[in-house]
């Protein structure tokens, strides 16, 4: 930040910014570019700007969010993105179709698998591959299990960012155990980079499935115990009750989708509304909750999970034999087109579109994030709570920095 | 000066060494014969300013003592916590990694003490010093045993409220000097928090004092002495509920920690700070945690009372009045000690050395002879029996509040204030009433 001469400091008119003081200074040091930022930036009375982030310890990475506070109620706030962007985007202009699966892994990090996935499903649609059966079974099985670990690490956060300091080191526990089971798949505990155009990478193999059939018999009841320490616990409930409530068209309106938007009473899964892979097949339901608040957000969340352990009992049971993988060339030269392609991940829809120019490289991969999404109802849910619910509503809407900056 | 420096340079590091210790055998030297001369004349005017010796010996006792209770705790805090959230915990430097808070302590003392140009640095500096005297001094009244206290001050309750109630004076100052918002916010809370808190636990004792009709600490675990039924708990349900919640409020821990609310406000009113001025802020918590548990105990649970009453041995023996068999037992216990300890291990063992069965011997010796020693202490020594059930109860509750810590997630700013005002405050009123009338209802009808 270039300090221009004798510039005030917002926080202490005696101070200007020459003189070398450690102030980090919210306050941009253009002037402003839009009338948003004009209106955002005037301190009213006994107002005053508070920096959170990008190194705070409860803001899921590296988000800078500039807080006008009244006291301990934020008046308004501003998120500043950027700080974990990476350009993926263009790097998968600049790669070819099987490489650009590796670039896109590390977007949602904790939930690498539907990262890929869309991705693989456009070109798919692209090249007009017909995916084997058995590839199909087992994306969907290694997929529900991301989804189980990333919604048992969302519990840990949640009540870590109330202060709760043991759920977090519980539900690692739950993560660990599902990490370790696609380690054994995949090869890989973070960024699995599994799916492959037309199949999946490897087959099932012994390891993964004596470690998931092991986890099978005891997950539901160990997810409940771990569970038991917040759900029934006064404080944390007290806290979360009312708290961020977003309405359905509110929510319509701020395209917000997954298990946030089905918190406010809308059944909308793309797995049911846009059927994709063998979701049709399977039977499970949609769970919804009406409350739409935070509690709702987390509550629904434990619902889902019941669903996914659902969804890979049948997996297991109906798995059929057969190749893991279309034949397709080394080199892939889809023909010029367009292709849309959304899955639905854990925090919500997660799609590609996909722009073919007839070369082996994507003209163009638009990735369309759903915690980017999320991220900006924020501005709608925090202006009048206190500075302590701007962690507890962040962390219930779930966003993963990786994905928000790209 | 140049010389001596010159000289001190050229001196190897054995040299300094040896140098240095002369200086100082010379000095003590000096300082022996002064004390020889003066003594007597300094004797006096101790003896003639009692309570000031008492004061300044029992002060710095307690300020000692707070250094190895707060590694206590800090290690009680690390394992338990530890082993709550399914974790090892610490276990590399020493015995079950019992060391590492003194490692802690040592590491904050090293650190760089950093004061943020902007801060106000004479209060900045002062601001952890008076939130740990202030709470250390608290414990001045604190009957830790029959006759182990610092003073017994007839308004000992009052004394311990408001040398608490200045420790909120320091995070208030650390909060404000700092040139940190987050210092700010947490100074903030920490005075909204601490003053509302103290109006509930100030008059959830009142009942309390009705029944005991003394202020004075020592008199009120007198007063408790007997079965464990004759505690105070039996009498005010209600308001130990309400002191301990309230304290835990008083002592900032979870689930009121929001002075130092990590997930919100960063680290609080102690952002800002660094090395051993951190340490003081990190000591006086750990502090306040032993104090409050101690002060609960005091008035709730019979301080240094047995649950019940202890039979009362005296196996108290003049060493004096054995003449040569204490000569005899100092030479010749511990000789047949370590070889009967020593026997069975030679005799059971045929692989064993003789040396190595010895040595087993030795060191069972000791153990039982230590054990010797502290039981016959705990039964015949009034203050460290009081002082270890003392301890037994504190720990408890330390131990509690450690719970807590590991269960618990934090309140918000306004569900803290609006119970403090809506519930703890009228529950202790409910419960200085209802004490009132039925103390006098009880007195009239014993008229």
């Amino acid at each position: 930040m270039t300090a221009t001469a004798g510039r005030q400091s917002a926080d202490d008119p005696r101070v200007t910014l020459d003189e070398q003081v450690g102030v980090f200074e919210p306050v941009p040091p253009y002037p402003p570019r839009t009338e948003r930022e004009a209106e955002f930036y005037t301190l009213g009375d006994g107002e005053m700007f508070i920096n959170m982030g990008p190194q705070h310890p409860s803001t899921h990475g590296v988000l800078r969010v500039v807080l006008k506070l009244d006291g301990e109620k934020v008046v308004d706030l501003d998120p500043v993105l950027g700080y974990l962007h990476r350009g993926v985007e263009k790097l998968c202009e600049n790669a070819d179709y099987h490489q650009t699966i590796s670039q896109v892994d590390p977007l949602e990090y904790v939930s690498s698998l539907f990262n890929e996935w869309s991705p693989v499903m456009a070109y798919e649609k692209l090249l007009d591959v017909e995916v084997p059966r058995r590839a199909e079974y087992i994306r969907v099985l290694s997929g529900e299990l991301n989804r189980i670990a990333s919604h048992a690490l969302f519990m840990g956060w949640m009540a870590l960012d109330l202060g709760g300091l043991t759920p977090i080191l519980w539900s690692f526990i739950e993560r660990d155990e599902i990490v370790e089971m696609l380690a054994a798949l995949t090869g890989q505990r973070m960024l699995f980079n599994y799916f492959r155009i037309g199949g999946v990478n490897g087959d099932l193999n012994h390891d993964f499935m004596s470690r998931l059939g092991d986890w099978m018999t005891r997950a539901a009841e160990q997810i409940d115990a771990s569970l038991g320490l917040l759900n029934s616990n006064e404080i944390f409930v007290r806290r979360m009750r009312d708290l961020g409530t977003i309405d359905s068209q509110t929510a319509l309106r701020m395209c917000m989708t997954g298990p946030n938007l089905r918190a406010t009473g809308l059944p909308f899964d793309i797995r049911r509304a846009h059927p994709y892979s063998i979701y049709p097949e399977l039977d499970f339901d949609i769970p919804t909750r009406n409350e739409g608040d935070c509690l709702a957000r987390y509550l629904l969340r434990i619902d889902e999970i019941k669903q996914s352990l659902r969804i890979i009992d049948q997996c297991l049971h109906r798995m059929p034999d057969g190749p893991i993988i279309a034949k397709l060339p080394r080199l892939l030269r889809p023909r010029p087109g367009r292709a849309y392609a959304a899955v639905e991940g854990p925090r919500g829809q997660y799609s590609v579109y996909a722009i073919s120019d007839g070369t082996d490289q994507p003209f163009r991969l638009r990735i369309h994030d759903p915690s980017f999404i999320h991220l900006q109802s924020v501005g709608l849910l925090m202006p009048g709570h206190l500075i302590a619910d701007t962690m507890a509503v962040m962390a219930s809407l779930d966003p993963i920095m990786g994905g928000v900056d790209k | 000066m140049a010389m001596v420096t010159r000289t001190w340079n050229r001196l190897t590091i054995p040299g300094r060494v040896v140098l240095a210790l002369l200086l100082l055998g010379a000095l003590l030297t000096v300082g022996l014969i002064a004390l020889i001369i003066l003594g007597p004349a300094i004797l006096g005017i101790l003896g003639a300013n009692l309570p000031v010796v008492r004061f300044v010996v029992a002060a710095t006792v307690v300020l000692l003592m707070t250094i190895p209770t707060a590694f206590l705790i800090i290690y009680m805090e690390m394992k338990i916590i530890a082993l709550m959230n399914l974790r090892i915990g610490p276990d590399r430097v020493g015995p079950f990694g019992s060391l590492l808070s003194v490692v802690h302590g040592l590491k904050v003392l090293m650190k760089e003490d950093f004061t943020p140009t902007g801060a106000d640095s004479t209060v900045f500096t002062l601001a952890p010093v008076v939130t740990y005297l202030g709470s250390v001094m608290t414990l001045l009244v604190i009957p830790f045993a029959p006759g182990l206290f610092g003073q017994d001050m007839n308004i000992g309750l009052l004394y311990f409220f408001a040398m608490g109630g200045l420790a909120v004076v320091g995070l208030l100052m650390a909060g404000w000097a700092s040139f940190n918002k987050y210092s700010l916010l947490g100074g903030l809370r920490a005075a909204a928090q601490i003053i509302s808190y103290e109006v509930p636990l100030l008059l959830s004792v009142v009942g309390l004092l009705i029944l005991a009709g003394t202020m004075s600490l020592n008199q009120l675990v007198l007063n408790q002495a007997g079965w464990f039924t004759d505690w105070y708990i039996w009498q005010q349900p209600l308001g130990f509920a309400v002191f301990f919640i309230a304290a835990t409020a008083e002592a900032n821990r979870t689930p009121f920690d929001l002075t130092e609310a990590d997930s919100e406000i960063v680290a609080g009113f102690a952002t800002e700070y660094s090395g051993m001025r951190f340490g003081f802020f990190f000591f006086a918590e750990y502090v306040n945690v032993f104090i409050v548990s101690a002060l609960t105990v005091t008035l709730f649970f019979g301080g240094w009372n047995a649950p019940f009453p202890f039979p009362d041995i005296n196996l108290a023996a003049d060493p004096a009045s054995l003449g040569l068999g204490l000569l005899i037992l100092v030479m010749v216990v511990p000789v047949v000690g370590t070889l009967v300890l020593a026997a069975p291990f030679y005799l059971a063992r045929s692989s064993m050395p003789a040396w190595q069965a010895l040595v087993i011997g030795f060191v069972l010796f000791n153990i039982v002879a230590v054990a010797a020693v502290l039981g016959w202490a705990f039964v015949s020594l009034e203050w460290v029996a009081g002082l270890l059930w003392f301890m037994m109860k504190t720990y408890g509750f330390v131990f509690l509040f450690v719970w807590m810590r590991g269960t618990l997630p934090r309140v918000r700013i306004d569900q803290l204030m609006g119970f403090a005002w809506k519930w703890l405050l009228p529950a202790s009123l409910l419960n200085l009433f209802v004490t009132a009338a039925a103390v006098i209802v009880i007195r009239e009808m014993g008229a």
